[in-house]
């Protein structure tokens, strides 16, 4: 093989191998949960062309993920709108009943620097191993099983995919504001049935008017973390919104098994009777 | 001339491989390392659609049909059809058409097929769609047929993977998906309140695995017992060692208000004041970061 060959041979290998590197999860289809979703919107462009703005979701990330695409609901970056229609515009937000309102939860997830946390933007990763993860200073990554429809997961719809975007953003509140909530990946490393922990700090209905969630007073009686925001998100979603069934059925399983796993001083509240449908 | 070829493959070579580590380079480059300030061109770009822009969502919902649930009525190889189509009709279906479900789940009790025709369902999406199968084992389980005990005992009991995809944080996917899946069973089950269904219930609030499966089928057991100080009782006979909490785990059902909810979790925390977390900590070390906010004024979202 002469000298060009070999050269030749080493570019393609070298190629083929950057290629990998961009190796999307699975784009080929969706959950009926997703879809349920999509229907009552149909693709509404407004709302995507406000989300990514909001959501500082940029092209350079989600340009392989359907961001040039964004009404396939297969792709990554539609499911990725979808899951900010649901917490934008689904929750009833009585302030009478539900734990905490719109503002907080669009505050928790979208971009921009406020009480809730520094600005960040969102992006989606490739990885088997996390649902999501927030990296600091500015980072809000979802990742495969939050999307994947193969991948043999309970959370590819949106209901828990804007539940990932509240744990994700409490992260960055919990950044913002110097609080220590443990050094397993921000967790506590032990005390539940994972290697990654929180404590549930539990408050009644109404203790937070709407826009003050970000809000405590230095002790566990006014406090949150990741995983009990997410809890109070997602049985806001089962108890509290006009979602579709399936995105509500969805939103209380999850709900109820993070709250029976996730907490040391758990279990965490229950969402909704136990009741079939 | 063969000198010059020489030379000639020794500056392609070079040149070569100046390109590829580039290549290689670029593609080593995690997506997303853009970081804050990469405010560059392709960034600015909007997001686009292949397809013309429709109506807003609320237009498609104005044109919605509402309380018209597919019938279940349909027996043998049409049953699957009618299921199917039930299926797909109550996950779109709107908290206001809750009860048409409900009724025609009702009126469906006694139909074999219809029985089977869930089962089916549920056994396919489990393998393709998580959300599929928990909605349809949420509608079998509603059904209450005495017909779909035994598919429901069988399916608490598949065997709990112990390997698979597994988190950072020490969570196996899979388990996860079964659990939630097993942990819809099990409502189903103790919704049926037979002798049979209620020992499986039992069963599992000691013997399962997972701690999604064994704190629902705690929940459940007690929601549907008329006496919930017998069914306290049974409980603490079956439950494990330190989780008789989950016993008294405080609800929110849907529509209560704060009225309702508050006292009872105050009378929750004056039983179990090992539950109030300690204090939270600040880190050791007090950063001052600036926002890298990129002020992109999204504005408000658009109205519905």
């Amino acid at each position: 093989m002469n000298s060009r060959k070999k050269a030749l041979c080493v570019v393609l290998w070298l190629a083929c191998f950057s290629g990998a590197a961009f190796a999307v999860c699975n784009q080929s289809n969706s959950s009926q949960a997703e879809r349920d979703l999509w229907n009552q919107h149909g693709c509404w462009q407004d709302f995507f062309l406000w989300q990514y703005r909001a959501y500082d979701a940029r092209a350079s990330n989600w340009s392989n993920r359907g961001f040039f695409d964004a009404c396939n609901v297969n792709l990554e970056y539609p499911k990725h709108w979808n899951a900010s229609y649901l917490l934008t515009y689904k929750l009833n937000d009585n302030n009478d009943q539900s734990f905490h309102g719109t503002i907080d939860y669009r505050a928790t997830a979208e971009a921009a620097g406020s009480n809730f946390h520094n600005g960040f933007f969102h992006l989606a990763i490739d990885d088997n191993s996390v649902y999501g993860a927030f990296t600091p200073p500015d980072q809000v990554k979802t990742s495969c099983p939050l999307y994947d429809n193969n991948t043999p997961t309970a959370n590819n719809n949106p209901a828990s995919r804007a539940g990932d975007f509240m744990h994700e953003g409490w992260h960055a509140w919990l950044r913002k504001y110097n609080w220590n909530n443990g050094d397993c990946g921000g967790h506590r490393c032990s005390g539940c049935s994972f290697g990654s922990c929180d404590y549930f700090y539990f408050h009644g209905i109404s203790q937070y008017v709407f826009g003050a969630m970000w809000e405590n007073n230095g002790t566990a009686s006014r406090f949150h973390s990741p995983n009990q925001v997410q809890v109070e998100f997602l049985c806001d979603v089962a108890d509290q919104s006009s979602a579709p069934s399936s995105v509500k059925t969805a939103a209380r399983a999850d709900a109820n098994a993070r709250s029976a796993a996730r907490f040391i001083n758990g279990p965490g509240y229950r969402c909704g009777d136990p009741r079939p449908w | 001339m063969s000198q010059k070829t020489k030379l000639w493959d020794q500056h392609l070579l070079l040149v070569l491989v100046a390109f590829a580590l580039l290549v290689f380079v670029a593609g080593c480059r995690p997506k997303g390392s853009g970081g804050s300030g990469s405010t560059t061109g392709p960034d600015e770009k909007p997001p686009q659609a292949n397809q013309p822009a429709g109506p807003p969502p609320s237009s498609i919902l104005a044109g919605r049909t509402l309380h018209n649930p597919p019938a279940l009525s349909a027996t043998g190889g049409d049953a699957s059809q009618a299921v199917a189509a039930f299926i797909d009709w109550a996950g779109a279906s709107l908290p206001e058409e809750h009860e048409d479900g409900r009724k025609a789940l009702e009126a469906a009790r006694g139909n074999k097929d219809v029985v089977k025709a869930f089962a089916d369902e549920i056994t396919k999406a489990q393998r393709t769609d998580h959300s599929r199968a928990l909605l349809a084992l949420a509608l079998l389980g509603e059904l209450r047929s005495p017909d779909a005990e035994q598919f429901l005992r069988e399916f608490v009991n598949q065997p709990f993977p112990t390997e698979g995809h597994k988190t950072t944080e020490g969570e196996i996917i899979e388990q996860t998906a079964l659990g939630t899946l097993q942990a819809k069973a099990i409502d189903g089950l103790a919704y049926l309140n037979s002798p049979g269904a209620n020992e499986e219930v039992l069963t599992q609030v000691s013997k399962h695995p997972s701690i999604i499966v064994r704190s629902e089928a705690i929940s459940a057991y007690l929601w549907n017992q008329k006496d919930k100080e017998a069914a306290r009782r049974t409980l603490l006979q079956r439950v494990l060692k330190g989780e008789e909490r989950y016993i008294d785990q405080i609800t929110r059902v849907e529509g209560e208000r704060a009225g309702s909810f508050n006292p009872k979790l105050e009378a929750y925390l004056k039983a179990h004041p090992e539950v109030v977390p300690p204090a939270p900590e600040y880190e050791k070390e007090r950063r001052q970061e600036q926002s890298n906010d990129r002020n992109l004024n999204p504005g408000n979202p658009p109205k519905y």
